[in-house]
C-alpha cells in the first residue's frame, strides 16, 4: 500500500516506514501526531518526505523499537542519550517496557551500585513507582530518577528522617521527629525542584499541634502516617494528597497502639491499612489491619502473651502479602514467620529455616528486612537477599528460590521494593544496589 | 590566599557563562504563537508540525516551560474572548448552531496545539502539577464562553425553550440539541448538572406541575393514565435522543412525582372513572396501566392495594350479609366464586401476579366470608348441590376445578368444624338416598379437605365411605339367606349399618312402622346379630326411604317413592280412606315437626298430593283431616314424593347445630390447653390464649373466653392450678 508509506529524513538520513509502524507510537506520542491528518501532512514537494531534525542514530534503534517490540542498542551507543532521543519521541515508556520485565525474584540482575557521598548511617532507602528511589541519611534524603541520577537532595533542617515515601514519580513524603518550634513532623516536596509543596498538620480540637510522624504508607488518594502528640494525641492520621488537609485523626486506645507505629504498609486489594508496632519503639508487638472506610479494627495480632519464654522471639519486621492473605514477620534471629490474615488470633508459624546464630555484641548488627512483590517475599540477611517464592495461598509454605549477593557493600541495612526493581541499601558504605528482571526481547550485544 | 587569587586569575576566562540569545525564548514563542493564532484561524496547513514541536522542545528543556505555559493560556484566552463575542452576537436560532460549529473548531484547535506541546504535557505540567494542555482548553472554554454572563443564561434559556416546545409538540434539531449537551458533558459532570440539568428538572417539573393540573379537571382516569404514560415515555425517548444517560432515572422521577405521585389520591379515588370503577368494569389494559404507573412510586401500589381492599371488603360485606342473597345458599356461594375469580384474572392480567395484592385479596375474603355466621353451612350445601345434580356431564377436569375452587373459600372460613358438621350431614343425606353423582368427586374432596386439614379432619368422612360399602356385602348376605326361606312375598329391605358417631344421627327418631316391616327388620336384625355378636341396632327411621306400590280410583297404578315417615302414614290409609291429624300421631308415634312435614308433602303439594286436606291450605294444623286421594293421577309410573325439606337449617336446627359445635370445641380445647401445659409446665393466662389460638386456628378461631372457661374447669378437675404468688400463672399438675 503506497498510501501507508512515510518518508521522513531524520537528521538527513533517510527512513522509509510505514503509518502502521508510527501509529504503534499511540496517539499521545510525537511520531503518532507528526502523521495525524490534523496536520495536513505537506511533504516537501521536492524530496516528498517529512524533516525530523534529530540524531538519526538513535531513531534508527527507535523505529526498530516499534517495528519489532525489541530494543538493540548497537555497541558504543549510551543508554543516556537514547532514553532523552526515545522522551522526544514520546516513546519512553516502550523502551522502559522493552528494558525491564516485572520484577521476578528469580530473575534479577544487578544492574546498578550506586555510592552516595556520606559514609554509611543510611536510615532507609524507599522505592519510587517509576523505578526511581530515595535514601535517607540522617537528616538528607537523596532522591535518584530512574536512570539513578540524583536529584535535588532534600535537607531537612537538621532534624531526623523516620520514614521516606513516594506519592508519585515526582512527590515525596517525609516523615520527621518534631522540633519546638513547630518544624519537624511531616511534609511532601516536589522531587525536580526539591521545594516544599505541602507540610501536612495534624490538628486537634480544631488546634494544629506538633507532631513525631514514625512511619507512612500512602494509596491513591490519602497519605497515613502514626503520629506522637506531646500531649499524648497518639494516633493515625489521615491527609489528602492533593490539598494536604487533614481529613481524619484516628486515635490509639487500650489494646490498639497506634501512634508509636515504626512500620506502616497500605493494601490495596482490601483497602486495609496495616499497622506495625514493633521492637524497640514499643515493648510490645502489635499488628493491626484497619479498614480504611470504617477506620475499625479489622485483625490484628500481638505477642503481649507469649513475651518472657525462653527463646523469646521478637518480631523485627513485617510484610503484608496479601496475594498470600499472610502478614510475613522476621525475628531478631532472622527466622521467618507467617501469621494468617484470614482469621484472628493466629499465631505465628515459625519456618526454622535459619538457626539463631551467634551475635557477637562488638559490631553492630542488621536485622533482617522484608519486602514483597506478589508472592515473592524478600528477606535480607547479612549481606544477601533471600528470595521465597511461596504458592499463591500460604506464604508459610514458601521454598527460597535465590539469594543476591554482592561482594562489595557489606551487611544490609533496608530494603525496598518498586517499580519493578529490588532496592538494596547496605550499611557500611553509603552504597546500594539496585536489581531489575531484564526485560522479554531486550537483546544484550556481546561484541 | 595568593594561590587563590593566582587561581581565580587563571579560571577567570573560562568561567564566562554561555549566554543564550537573550532573546531567544521571545522569538520561539512568538513563532509558537503564531501558529495558535494559525490554527485557530483554520490557517493550519502551512505549518510544519515537526518544526513546532521542537521549538516546544526547546523552550522546555531551556527552563522556559513557565514562559510557554502562561503564554498558550493567555493565546488561548484572547481567541476565546474572540468566540465568545461572535457567538454572543448571533442572532435568534443561529446562536445555538453558532456555539455547536465554534465548540467543533475549538477542539480541533485544541487537539492540534497539545499535539505541538505534547512534550510540554509530559515534563513540566506533569513536574509542576499544572493541568494538562486538553483539560486546560477545556477549563477556558467553560469559563469563558459556557459560563460567561452573556451566554450563560442564553444558552440555559435556548435549551430549556427547546425541551418545552418539542413537549408542546413542536419539532426541533435534536442533533444540535445532542451536540450541546455533549459538550457541556465533556466540560465536566458538574457543568452538565449545574449549567443544564439541574434546571431543566425544575423546568420539567413546574411544566407537569400544570399539566397535571389541567389534564386531571378535564380527562377522567384512564384517559389520565394514558397521557402520563405517553410522557414518561416522550422523556425517556428525550434522554436517549439528546441528554445524558444519567438523566433519565432523574427526569422521570420529576414525571413520576409530579403526574402521578402527586396526584395518585385524585386518580384512585376518581368517580366513574378511578380504580374502583375499574375494577368493576374489568378494565384490564387500565388497571395494568395503572399498576406499571404507579409501580413507580414508592406508595402507589400500596395506595392501590388499600383502596381494592377496602373496596373487596365493603363489596363482600354487603354481599354476604344481603338477606336477599341468602335465600339461596348455592347462589351465594357462586357469587363468592365468581367475585374470586374476577379478582384473580385482574390480579393476572393486570398486577404482574403480584404477591402483595393476591394476599390482600385473600385477606379481604378471609375477612368478609367470616362476616356471615352460615357461610361454612352455604359452602358445605354448594358443593351438596354440585355433588347431587350439578356435576352431570361435566368432565373430570371441571369437577376437579370447581371442587379447587370451594377449596380455596374453605381455606377461608375460620369455623372450619363448622363446616365439617354440615358437610357429614350433607354428605349423609347424600350417601343415603344414593344421590351422590360421583363417587370419585367425593373422594378428591375429601382428599382434599384431608391435605388441607389432616387426618383427623376426615377420618369419620371416611368412616361413612366405609359404612356404605360393608352394608352393600351385609345386604348380599343377608338377601343370599333370605331368598332360601320361602313364603317371601312381603315388601324387600335394604338396610344401611352406620357406626354410630361416624354419622350425623339422631337419637331421639322412632315411629311405629307398620307390622309387615317391623317383621322383616326383626329377621335382619337377627340376621346382623348372629354374625356381629355384641352389637346393637337402632333405626334410623328418620332417614329411610321407601316405594310403595299404590293403586288408586279407576285402576291407576303407580309407584311412589317416599321417606319411611310417610310409608308410615300412607300404611294407615290402607285401613281407612278418611283419619284425622290427631289418630295418624297416635298411630305413628312420629315427631309432631317431621309428622307435619312428612304431611304437608303427602298433601298440600300439586301433581303430588295422594291424600286431599281438608280444609285445603298450605299448612297444617292440629284440627286437619286428611282422605285418601282417589283422583290422584300423573303423567308419570314413579311418582316421587320428596319431604318439604328446608335445605337451610331452620332457626332452632341451626341453634342446635350451633350448640352441638360449640360443645365438641369444648374438649378440643381442653386437649389443647393440657398439650401446651404439659410441655410448657408453668404459662400466664395471655400466652395459653395465644398458643391454644395458634393450634386450633386451622379448624376454628376458638373464643378466649371459653377458652378461659375450659381453663377454669381444668382447674377444677386438677388438671392445673393457679400459681399462689401470680395469680396469672397457671402450673400443670401431673
Amino acid at each position: 500500500m503506497a498510501h501507508d508509506r512515510v518518508h521522513l529524513n531524520v537528521g538527513g538520513k533517510h527512513f522509509v516506514t510505514s503509518r502502521t509502524t508510527l501509529a504503534n507510537a499511540g496517539r499521545g506520542s510525537m511520531l503518532a501526531a507528526v502523521i495525524d491528518e490534523n496536520w495536513q501532512l505537506v511533504p516537501d514537494i521536492a524530496s516528498n518526505e517529512l524533516f525530523i531534525d534529530r540524531n538519526p542514530a538513535y531513531f534508527t534503534v527507535l523505529l526498530d523499537l516499534l517495528r519489532t517490540g525489541e530494543l538493540h542498542i548497537p555497541p558504543g551507543m549510551l543508554e543516556k542519550p537514547l532514553y532523552r532521543e526515545a522522551e522526544y519521541y514520546g516513546i519512553l515508556d516502550h523502551v522502559k517496557a522493552a528494558r525491564k520485565g516485572p520484577l521476578n525474584g528469580n530473575r534479577l540482575d544487578c544492574v546498578a551500585s550506586i555510592s552516595g557521598r556520606a559514609t554509611g548511617d543510611g536510615t532507609a532507602i524507599r522505592a519510587s513507582p517509576d523505578g526511581g528511589c530515595c535514601v535517607a541519611h540522617g537528616s538528607m534524603v537523596h532522591v535518584y530518577d530512574w536512570l539513578m541520577e540524583e536529584k535535588t537532595p532534600l535537607t531537612l533542617d537538621y532534624v531526623n528522617v523516620n520514614d521516606v515515601g513516594f506519592l508519585s514519580p515526582n512527590r515525596v513524603v517525609i516523615c520527621t521527629g518534631e522540633r519546638e518550634n513547630g518544624a519537624g513532623g511531616m511534609a511532601s516536596f516536589n522531587t525536580k525542584t526539591g521545594k516544599i509543596e505541602h507540610k501536612f498538620q495534624v490538628v486537634h480540637d480544631g488546634e494544629s499541634k506538633n507532631f513525631t510522624a514514625a512511619a507512612l504508607a500512602s494509596n491513591d488518594i490519602h497519605v497515613y502516617a502514626s503520629c506522637r502528640g506531646r500531649s499524648y494525641e497518639y494516633g493515625v492520621g489521615t491527609w489528602d494528597q492533593i490539598t494536604g488537609r487533614q481529613v481524619t485523626f484516628l486515635y490509639e486506645g487500650p489494646g490498639r497502639p497506634l501512634g508509636d507505629a515504626c512500620k506502616m504498609q497500605w493494601l490495596p486489594r482490601t483497602n486495609l491499612l496495616l499497622v506495625a508496632n514493633l521492637f524497640p519503639s514499643s515493648d510490645h508487638c502489635f499488628i493491626t489491619l484497619l479498614d480504611s472506610r470504617t477506620k475499625g479494627k479489622v485483625w490484628s495480632w500481638t505477642d503481649v502473651a507469649l513475651r518472657g519464654t525462653a527463646d523469646e522471639k521478637i518480631v523485627m519486621d513485617t510484610v503484608a502479602m496479601e496475594e498470600c492473605s499472610t502478614v510475613c514477620v522476621v525475628n531478631q534471629f532472622d527466622n521467618l514467620g507467617f501469621i494468617d490474615m484470614r482469621t484472628n488470633n493466629q499465631g505465628v508459624r515459625w519456618s526454622h529455616r535459619y538457626q539463631p546464630s551467634k551475635i557477637s555484641e562488638a559490631e553492630e548488627r542488621c536485622y533482617s528486612k522484608l519486602a514483597c512483590s506478589g508472592s515473592q517475599l524478600f528477606s535480607s540477611k547479612n549481606d544477601s537477599v533471600y528470595v521465597f517464592c511461596s504458592p499463591d495461598w500460604d506464604a508459610s509454605k514458601g521454598v527460597q528460590t535465590a539469594r543476591l549477593r554482592r561482594k562489595e557493600g557489606g551487611a544490609i541495612s533496608d530494603i525496598s521494593v518498586g517499580g519493578d526493581r529490588l532496592f538494596v541499601l547496605h550499611n557500611e558504605e553509603d552504597v546500594f544496589d539496585v536489581w531489575e528482571t531484564p526485560g522479554p526481547s531486550q537483546i544484550v550485544d556481546i561484541y | 590566599m595568593n594561590q587563590a587569587k593566582k587561581k581565580n586569575f587563571k579560571i577567570e576566562p573560562f568561567k564566562h557563562k554561555v549566554e543564550m540569545d537573550p532573546k531567544y525564548a521571545e522569538k520561539t514563542w512568538k513563532i509558537l504563537e503564531d501558529a495558535i493564532h494559525e490554527i485557530y484561524n483554520h490557517n493550519a496547513s502551512g505549518l510544519s508540525f515537526e518544526e513546532l514541536y521542537r521549538n516546544a522542545y526547546n523552550m522546555v528543556l531551556h527552563k522556559y516551560g513557565e514562559k510557554l505555559y502562561s503564554g498558550v493560556v493567555t493565546t488561548m484566552t484572547q481567541h476565546l474572548r474572540e468566540i465568545a463575542r461572535i457567538v454572543e452576537a448571533a442572532q435568534g436560532g443561529l446562536f445555538l448552531e453558532e456555539l455547536d460549529v465554534k465548540w467543533r473548531e475549538h477542539n480541533k484547535s485544541l487537539q492540534m496545539i497539545r499535539d505541538i506541546l505534547m512534550y510540554m504535557d509530559r515534563t513540566f505540567v506533569n513536574n509542576f502539577n499544572k493541568t494538562p494542555v486538553h483539560e486546560l482548553g477545556l477549563n477556558l472554554w467553560r469559563d469563558h464562553i459556557v459560563r460567561s454572563p452573556k451566554i450563560r443564561d442564553r444558552l440555559l434559556r435556548t435549551l430549556l425553550d427547546l425541551v418545552h416546545r418539542e413537549r408542546t409538540g413542536e419539532v426541533i434539531n435534536r442533533g444540535l440539541m445532542r451536540n450541546i449537551t455533549k459538550m457541556l458533558v465533556e466540560l465536566g459532570t458538574n457543568v452538565y448538572q449545574e449549567d443544564f440539568e439541574r434546571p431543566f428538572l425544575d423546568a420539567a417539573s413546574d411544566f407537569y406541575r400544570l399539566e397535571s393540573q389541567q389534564l386531571i379537571e378535564t380527562s377522567d382516569c384512564p384517559d389520565y393514565l394514558r397521557k402520563a404514560e405517553k410522557r414518561l415515555n416522550e422523556e425517556i425517548e428525550r434522554v436517549a435522543h439528546y441528554l445524558d444517560s444519567k438523566s433519565e432515572a432523574k427526569i422521570t422521577q420529576v414525571v413520576e412525582r409530579e403526574v402521578i405521585g402527586n396526584r395518585m389520591k385524585l386518580l384512585v379515588e376518581m368517580e366513574n372513572s378511578g380504580l374502583i370503577s375499574m375494577l368493576i368494569d374489568d378494565k384490564y389494559d387500565d388497571l395494568g396501566r395503572m399498576y406499571s404507573l404507579f409501580r413507580r412510586i414508592s406508595t402507589g401500589l400500596q395506595t392501590m392495594r388499600e383502596l381494592m381492599t377496602a373496596h373487596l371488603r365493603e363489596t363482600g360485606r354487603q354481599l354476604v350479609t344481603d338477606p336477599e342473597r341468602l335465600k339461596d345458599p348455592v347462589e351465594f356461594v357462586q357469587r363468592l366464586l365468581d367475585e374470586k375469580d374476577k379478582y384473580d384474572r385482574i390480579i393476572q392480567q393486570s398486577f404482574n401476579n403480584d404477591k402483595m395484592f393476591q394476599n390482600a385479596l385473600n385477606s379481604s375474603f378471609e375477612y368478609f366470608i367470616n362476616l356471615n355466621i352460615r357461610s361454612p353451612e352455604f359452602i358445605s350445601l354448594f358443593v351438596d348441590d354440585k355433588l347431587r345434580k350439578g356435576l352431570k356431564g361435566v368432565s373430570e377436569e371441571d369437577v376437579e376445578l370447581v371442587l379447587d375452587k370451594v377449596m380455596m373459600l374453605f381455606r377461608y372460613l375460620q369455623e372450619k368444624d363448622v363446616f365439617e358438621k354440615y358437610y357429614k350431614q350433607h354428605l349423609a343425606k347424600r350417601l343415603l338416598s344414593g344421590r351422590t353423582v360421583s363417587d370419585d368427586a367425593e373422594r378428591s374432596l375429601i382428599v382434599k379437605l384431608k391435605t388441607e386439614c389432616g387426618y383427623q379432619f376426615t377420618s369419620k368422612l371416611e368412616g361413612m365411605f366405609t359404612d356404605m360399602k360393608t352394608s352393600r356385602d351385609t345386604m348380599q348376605g343377608f338377601n343370599a339367606t333370605s331368598a332360601g326361606t320361602e313364603g317371601n312375598e312381603g315388601p324387600t329391605l335394604t338396610v344401611q349399618v352406620l357406626t354410630t358417631g361416624s354419622w350425623p344421627t339422631q337419637s331421639g327418631a322412632r315411629c311405629n312402622m307398620p307390622t309387615e316391616i317391623l317383621a322383616m327388620c326383626d329377621k335382619f336384625k337377627m340376621y346382623y346379630l348372629s354374625t356381629h355378636t355384641g352389637r346393637r341396632l337402632t333405626w334410623q327411621t328418620n332417614m329411610g326411604t321407601a316405594d310403595l306400590k299404590a293403586t288408586f280410583g279407576d285402576g291407576n297404578k303407580h309407584e311412589l317413592n317416599v321417606s319411611t315417615y310417610q310409608m308410615c302414614i300412607l300404611y294407615l290409609f290402607n285401613q281407612a280412606d278418611r283419619l284425622t291429624y290427631k289418630e295418624i300421631e297416635q298411630a305413628t308415634d312420629i315427631p309432631a315437626l317431621d309428622l307435619k312435614r312428612s304431611l304437608q308433602s303427602l298433601a298440600c303439594v300439586k301433581g303430588k298430593n295422594v291424600l286431599r286436606k281438608e280444609p285445603m291450605s298450605k299448612d297444617i294444623s292440629e284440627d286437619d283431616v286428611f282422605v285418601f286421594n282417589d283422583k290422584f293421577s300423573s303423567k308419570f309410573y314413579k311418582v316421587k314424593i320428596s319431604t318439604v325439606v328446608a335445605q337451610k337449617e331452620s332457626e332452632p336446627e341451626k341453634q342446635e347445630t350451633r350448640q352441638k359445635v360449640e360443645e365438641d370445641r369444648k374438649p378440643q380445647i381442653e386437649a389443647a390447653i393440657v398439650r401446651i401445659m404439659k410441655s410448657r409446665r408453668l404459662l400466664d393466662h395471655n400466652n395459653i390464649i395465644s398458643e391454644v389460638t395458634k393450634q386450633l386456628q386451622a379448624r376454628f378461631m376458638p373464643n378466649p373466653a371459653v377458652i378461659k372457661k375450659r381453663i377454669e374447669s381444668l382447674i377444677e378437675r386438677e388438671f392445673l392450678e393457679r400459681d399462689r404468688v401470680d395469680r396469672k400463672l397457671y402450673r400443670y399438675l401431673a
